[in-house]
């Protein structure tokens, strides 16, 4: 999300990492790359890449180290990606396209995936990529330090076997029909394991000036201030990257971004301010980039929860209520500026096949809304606030006053449902915490009524979606469970999911799972987050997500 | 940068160095502001003017602006007009009710430091500097800690880490704002502690108590109304910062939190930026210029 | 009796220090706000964030920690960063530069312009540009640091075009040796205008009413009648007695000064201490924070000793007890 306050806006990429579920640049994307795929680039240009020139491209936070292995913090991933590579990259629609690994099959009904390699990849310092580099970035540190890779691929997993050097089996216990979404450089980059062998990965001193397989290999890197990569020689995509230089520049407040693109010092903004869109729309000097991949996830919807723990919002009607008296539009159109749409569904749009198109959710009605908290027991007082006149569990006279937590960057949401809540007689008091301490008061203490939190659905359900309904994710892990949402019929649809392969079988069980939560509205899907890129000519060739610049060039 | 000197004014006044006493410091607690004596009248004017109008928009807000300030009420991000006369934000809430929303905002947080402050640091000051001795030595102490970190630091680190809002800005900032006006006091006692009608005093057979109460204190209190006037100046400024940083109470707008608006929106609506910045400065001013006016009647008339 | 003065202020610092410290770390840890996010990131698993709670030692009993960072503290060792998993100090004093070298230039610009202004002001005691310089410097010190730095941003940053208005460098073209020197004056211009706006406005009414007040001295008035020129009066007679409280103000603003810095450097994207404290707060990592609370203490209390030496020294007449 673009930020108003400076403060804020220093920690966006955290922010967005925290609650996104892929973080940073978002899911390696592979269109246009030649990964022996049709779409090499054009035979006038040297095989070799290069003379590109230099890109200049702002982000928002320090990354602090450059180990995308070893965090989920958005902040680290968009300025490391490039130096890295996964398994797989994802395409467009979110389908996964060779990267490291040429070709795989899955065997077992989806329990056993074997991989494999691409030959003649090195790393940046010349040694050669081989399984044995997989296998122990898996177990050493993905699976210890990589939050979310840990927490969905670690349970289920059995062993990752090496028969070969250039041959990767991952085992599961069950079918796992996630596993090839989740092997992109964001979920799980590969690292070298000559470097980081015997050591603590989260120490170690390659985690300040890394060494990677990806299209551009680390020079420099000045804390708070700037990044230097250049260009891998060795990258195993024939006649790529074009760049000969990349720079990432720590800019942190998204107008100052802005300015500098258009004065020319930078090249590459990841996100464009809703109020200056027009004006860069017009500028012949630079182009923008749509797209539902943000910095800080892919599929992000802003989303309210209830509190099932509190009387007041055990009431379906309550929550339906206060979901007709929200006006999604307007949070498109006032806090979005159009960047954005109202959410349809409680999966996200951009995972096509798993988003249910026949659900109605609740639609601007305030009138509906107060006929419905007037059946469920609240009356309009003298000054048109609710107080309970017979409502199970409360008792006669509470006001219908409910708490509101939320990011400091998410404050304008908080305001427009406060007058928006306000006008039919519910009274919402804001609370902007930063996120360690939004996390631990919603999610360890449950100390709340109402919140909104960037839901990040990602490229699969299974890693974005499944962690807001679960049972079993209530509780102290952070950005899972909410709402505190229990239906042990919708557990059970969710692992059937999980086994299960294949798109459209698939996709059947998550319209289920959506008729039945979207009835039971434990949160109110507000909006359908999505991001603008821009750039300034001569740079061009980019695509909006992790790999980004692999293709681009700024020569004229 | 808004701490713990409270102002011109003030360093002016009571000298450079509040921590050491200066043996040739005789002059020290009598300066006056002889050159200004033909802008006086002027700018105790403008001063007290200006503050006559922040304090009754502060208290007439409900009636000036009625209706909550963060509801939207017309267009997104329309310019200065005659309907919305400093224009409206980006969801369309009126700037000018905002703007005296905040203006009681900060009004209510000075005047609040300035409750806990003034006692507190009246009574520090004046206990250590009437009994000296350990007692002066400890509490002197203490008001160094309090002034080693700057309050700015102090306040941001609490309402950042605690949380925003209006209680915890105002305690944060009062607890803060005590040991300066604390030596202030202990220097103005220690000056006449051993003046003639203090020694009368004392020959009279008066308790040291009731000498502190009857006699030295109506004679340091000009200094410490001056003090707090320019404190409260100081303090409307960093609580305007720490809403500037993101750290305004939610439920309470104020000028901080316009002008952070605001930065999103430089370029394309520049009156967010502008109005907030100019009621901030003229609340600024106002409490400057009476402080300084107040500064010199009283040390005229002593 | 300096000489023992000086010591027992010395002896001061350290326990002044960790007392502040002790609060400080009190204070972080009892916050509200658990820095398992920052050190881990989201969505993981239970065991996980307990792994790396032990890591970091945060699932200790709070006298335990506080006990290990006393004794930590003692060997200059601040902990390693949740965040960044190095040394703390390492971090902080990768920063601590440019914070430097952004309030020094701002307490060089704000000193020589102050005292500038405020001898051309006594100069011209009571005339119209007196009024305007009065006028000025009462707007400056009531004018936001924040709202100032919009202004210069907006005014001398978009609309004129001269300055930068984000960073220490340009990114396009790194340049070495005089041309990095030029490169990072370039873009210090407009932060450092900003943060010595308002402590010049101090300097500048302050020397103008130390001045005044020594030109109707009696000294200053033998050495007029005995027929010394006014210019020799002002310059070798009056300014030097009356720049000596300017000085010790000047000294006492430093703690201002680094608080400016962290607004100023918010504005206009400064890699130092500032940025790194917000952030740092944001994301409750604690090493940091409390790390940068022990510089801007010393820095405050080195100050302040300082500038009580250079006030016994300029003013023979002090003597400290």
């Amino acid at each position: 999300m673009m930020s108003r306050v400076p403060l804020a806006v220093i920690l966006v990429g955290l922010v967005a990492g925290a609650c996104g579920v892929t973080a940073s640049p978002s899911p390696t994307g592979a269109s246009g790359r030649p990964s022996g795929s049709p779409s090499s680039p054009p035979a006038s240009e040297a095989p070799t890449g290069g003379g590109g020139g230099t890109l200049v491209v702002a982000i928002s936070a320090d990354p602090g180290h450059l180990n995308p292995a070893i965090t989920t913090s958005g902040a680290t991933h968009t300025a490391a990606e490039l130096i890295f590579n996964g398994l797989v990259g994802l395409d467009e629609n979110l389908e996964p396209v060779p990267e490291l690994a040429e070709s795989w099959t899955i065997d077992n009904d989806g329990a056993q995936y074997t991989f494999k390699l691409r030959d003649g990849v090195t790393w940046h310092d010349g040694t050669p990529f081989t399984s044995a580099d997989v296998k122990f970035t898996f177990e050493e540190v993905l699976l210890k330090l990589h939050a979310r890779t840990r927490s969905s691929v670690g349970p289920v997993l059995d062993g990752i076997d090496t028969p070969d050097a250039q041959t990767v089996v991952f085992r599961f216990k069950q079918p796992y029909a996630p596993l090839l979404r989740q092997l992109d450089v964001t979920e799980a980059p590969i690292l070298p394991k000559h470097i980081y062998q015997g050591s603590d990965p989260a120490k170690n001193p390659a985690n300040a000036a890394p060494v990677g397989t990806g299209p551009f290999a680390f020079e420099s890197y000045t804390p708070d201030s700037e990044i230097r990569l250049k260009r891998n020689d060795t990258y195993w995509a024939p006649a790529l990257p074009k760049l000969d230089e990349v720079v990432m520049r720590v800019i942190p407040e998204s107008g100052s971004q802005v300015i500098a693109l258009e004065a020319g010092e930078v090249d590459w903004i990841w996100g464009v301010p809703g109020p200056d869109e027009a004006r860069l729309d017009a500028d012949p000097e630079v182009e923008l980039l749509r797209t539902d991949r943000n910095p800080g996830g892919s599929n992000c919807i802003m989303t309210m929860s209830f509190n099932f723990d509190k009387p007041i919002l055990q009431d379906v009607r309550v929550r339906q209520a206060i979901a007709h008296a929200i006006d999604r539009q307007q949070i498109v159109d006032k806090i979005l500026f159009g960047q954005g749409r109202v959410a349809t569904a409680p999966i996200s749009s951009g995972i096509g096949w798993a988003h249910a198109d026949d659900i109605v959710l609740p639609a601007f009605d305030p009138t509906a809304a107060m006929a419905m908290l007037d059946q469920a027991g609240w009356k309009a007082g003298a000054d048109g606030m609710r107080i309970a006149a017979g409502v199970t569990g409360v008792a006669d006279g509470t006001p219908l006053a409910l708490d509101f937590l939320h990011f400091p960057t998410f404050a304008r949401y908080g305001e427009l449902l406060r007058s928006e809540l306000g006008a039919v007689g519910i009274e919402l008091t804001l609370e902007p915490l930063e996120p360690p301490v939004f996390a631990e008061t919603v999610f360890t203490k449950r100390d709340f009524d109402t919140n909104v939190i960037s839901y990040c659905n990602g490229p699969d359900p299974e890693i974005g979606v499944r962690r807001m309904f679960d049972s079993a994710q209530i509780g102290p892990v952070p950005f899972s469970n909410a709402a505190g949402y229990r239906d042990s019929a919708v557990d059970a649809l969710f692992t059937q999911a999980q086994q299960t392969v294949g798109n459209e079988a698939r996709g059947k069980i998550y319209g289920r799972i959506q008729q039945t939560v979207a009835a039971a509205q434990p949160y109110v899907w507000l909006v359908e987050t999505s991001g603008v890129r821009a750039y300034r000519l001569p740079c061009q060739g980019f695509q909006p997500y992790a790999q980004f610049a692999e293709a681009a060039t700024c020569a004229p | 940068m808004y701490d713990s000197t409270p102002a011109f004014a003030l360093a002016e006044r009571v000298g450079p160095l509040p921590r050491a006493t200066p043996v040739a410091s005789g002059d020290l607690g009598v300066r006056r502001r002889r050159s200004w004596a033909w802008a006086r009248t002027p700018s105790a004017v403008v001063g007290i003017a200006l503050t006559a109008v922040v304090l009754a928009l502060a208290a007439l807000a409900d009636v000036l602006a009625p209706g909550d300030p963060f509801a939207p009420v017309g267009p997104a991000l329309s310019a200065p007009s005659s309907v919305h006369l400093i224009g409206t934000d980006d969801l369309g809430r009126d700037l000018l009710s905002g703007v005296i929303h905040g203006i009681r905002t900060s009004v209510f947080v000075a005047l609040g430091v300035g409750l806990i402050a003034f006692p507190l640091g009246v009574v520090v000051g004046a206990v250590a500097g009437a009994r000296g001795g350990v007692v002066d030595d400890v509490l002197m102490r203490l008001s160094e800690v309090w002034q080693v970190l700057p309050r700015f630091f102090l306040a941001l680190m609490v309402v950042a880490l605690f949380g925003p809002g209006l209680d915890r800005i105002v305690l944060v900032l009062g607890l803060t704002s005590w040991a300066l006006l604390a030596r202030i006091m202990r220097a103005e006692i220690l000056s006449i502690r051993e003046r003639e009608f203090v020694d009368a005093a004392r020959a009279l057979g008066m308790s040291e108590a009731r000498i502190l109460r009857r006699h030295m204190l109506p004679h340091v209190m000009p200094a410490a109304i001056v003090f707090v006037a320019l404190l409260l100046a100081q303090v409307c400024l960093v609580e305007s910062s720490l809403g500037f940083l993101g750290l305004s109470d939610p439920n309470a707008i104020s000028l901080g939190y316009l002008a952070a608006q605001a930065q999103r929106f430089l370029r394309v609506a520049w009156w967010m930026w502008f109005f907030p910045g100019v009621a901030l400065i003229t609340i600024v001013i106002g409490f400057n210029l009476v402080g300084d006016a107040i500064n010199d009647r009283m040390r005229g008339r002593l | 009796m300096n000489g023992r003065y000086l010591l027992r202020r010395v002896v001061q610092v350290p326990p002044t220090v960790l007392g502040i410290l002790v609060i400080a770390f009190l204070l972080v840890h009892l916050a509200p706000g658990d820095p398992i996010l920052a050190l881990a990131g989201a969505n993981g698993d239970e065991a996980y964030y307990a792994e790396m709670r032990a890591k970091f030692g945060l699932d200790r009993p709070l006298p335990e920690q506080l006990a290990i960072f006393v004794v930590n503290l003692i060997r200059f060792d601040l902990g390693t960063s949740y965040v960044q998993g190095r040394p703390a100090i390492d971090v902080i004093l990768e920063r601590l530069p440019s914070t430097m070298l952004l309030t020094v230039s701002a307490l060089a610009v704000a000193s020589v312009v102050g005292v500038a202004l405020g001898l051309f002001a006594a100069g011209r005691a009571n005339r119209r540009s007196d009024l305007t310089v009065s006028i000025l410097t009462l707007g400056l010190h009531a004018t936001p640091s924040f709202w100032l730095a919009q202004a210069a941003v907006l005014v001398l940053g978009l609309w004129a075009g001269w300055f930068p208005i984000s960073g220490m460098t340009s990114a396009r073209t790194p340049p070495a040796g005089l041309g990095l020197v030029v490169d990072v004056a370039h873009h210090l211009i407009l932060p450092v205008l900003v943060l010595a706006a308002t402590e010049m406005a101090v300097i500048a009414r302050l020397t103008r009413v130390r001045l005044l007040e020594e030109l109707s001295r009696d000294y200053v008035r033998t050495a007029r009648a005995k027929g010394v020129s006014e210019r020799r009066v002002l310059w070798r007679h009056a300014l030097p007695c009356a720049l000596i409280p300017v000085v010790t103000v000047i000294g006492g603003r430093v703690g201002h000064l680094v608080a400016g810095a962290v607004l100023v450097e918010a504005v206009f994207g400064w890699p130092g201490i500032g940025r790194l404290l917000l952030t740092s707060v944001q994301s409750r990592d604690l090493p940091i924070v409390l790390g940068i609370l022990l510089v801007i203490a010393s820095t405050v209390i080195v100050a302040n000793i300082v500038t009580d030496l250079i006030y016994v020294r300029l003013d023979p007449r002090i003597r400290f007890g």
